[in-house]
């Protein structure tokens, strides 16, 4: 990483600042910032939906109406409204899911944490291979293997296109599927976070280069501000699509033809 | 926990969700070119025809996963 001028921002940014270093110098690696981040996402969650529903009123209170309210958009309008009444046993795995994306995301963009989980591609893989066991799970259960499978990989076509068709069927239902849930998640927080670094350090590098830059590096610092505004809408929006998107799977699965 | 609002709606299922079905369209497309172009790179590694193959195996995949996309999502 090479430095500019007498300064020492690293410059330019790379993969390498998302690879940070264990909390407690010299003890476990894999205990970085990352990891503790993960850990509060899942603490506070927990806490959160346990202290809320604790003696719920039939007039809510105010905690209580906020938990509901996110249970309740997951559980109407993407659980009911995808996959139907039966969609609503998964309502549970799908607002735990909505909201354990939408935390980890937001760390990106919370000042003085500003490092999202989801910008490694473990966690989203992760959760990706979550839903792709389980929309798959849920298929077979319905359907029994063989009929599942007939469902899925034979659409309805003339006998002579089939073998054109059911690679495709295979690829775009088993491979793509969790790859393309964990690329984009993954991406869009990667880019999110690469896209902050440039503005943010770039100011700096244009402040120490040269007398007449020094003026342009608050442009640059106002550009970070007004790109984490819309990083606050690519965080939303992911942890939404990500959530549809599993539901969708599930449909698709549970679906007696599609 | 989980308060039972309107357990007894039972209002037929709406068509899925438009962002969902885009996606499936989108993958179906690129999952059939990626294939069958895949497939061609295969057959062109075998034969050794300068990358014919390659581009049937593409045109052959994107035709396929449009067929797909009109039989699985068209009404």
């Amino acid at each position: 990483m090479s430095t500019s001028l007498a300064s020492e921002i690293p410059w330019p940014p790379s993969v390498d600042d998302f690879f940070l270093p264990p909390i407690v110098e010299g003890t476990n690696p894999w205990f970085t910032k990352v990891t503790l981040l993960v850990w509060i996402a899942v603490a506070a969650l927990i806490i959160f939906f346990l202290v809320t529903y604790r003696e719920p009123k039939i007039v809510p209170t105010k905690r209580q109406w906020i938990a509901e309210s996110i249970y309740g958009f997951v559980r109407n309008n993407v659980a009911k409204d995808l996959i139907g009444h039966d969609g609503i046993r998964f309502a549970p795995y799908l607002t735990t899911l909505f909201c354990f994306v939408l935390l980890t995301n937001l760390f990106g963009i919370v000042p003085g944490i500003q490092m999202s989980p989801n910008s490694h591609i473990a966690f989203p893989a992760i959760l990706a291979i979550i839903s792709w066991v389980l929309f798959n799970v849920v298929g077979i259960r319905q359907h029994g293997f063989a009929k599942y499978m007939k469902n899925s990989l034979i659409p309805p076509a003339p006998w002579f296109i089939l073998p054109l068709l059911i690679p495709i069927e295979f690829v775009s239902t088993f491979v793509f599927r969790p790859f393309t849930l964990a690329v984009r998640l993954f991406a869009n927080m990667f880019a999110g976070h690469m896209i902050l670094l440039v503005f943010t350090l770039g100011g700096f590098v244009m402040l120490n280069s040269n007398a007449w830059l020094a003026p342009v590096s608050v442009v640059s610092w106002l550009m970070a501000i007004a790109l984490t505004f819309l990083e606050a809408m690519v965080i939303v929006l992911q942890a939404y699509v990500f959530t549809v998107l599993t539901a969708s799977y599930i449909q698709g699965a549970l679906a007696e033809e599609h | 926990m989980v308060r039972r609002v309107m357990a007894g709606d039972q209002s037929p299922q709406p068509p899925a969700g438009g962002a969902g079905q885009g996606w499936v369209a989108i993958s179906y497309l690129i999952a059939g070119i990626a294939v069958w172009g895949f497939i061609g790179w295969l057959v062109d590694q075998r034969f050794d025809l300068g990358g014919v193959p390659i581009g049937i195996g593409a045109v052959v995949g994107a035709a396929g996963g449009i067929y797909l996309i009109v039989r699985r999502l068209g009404v």
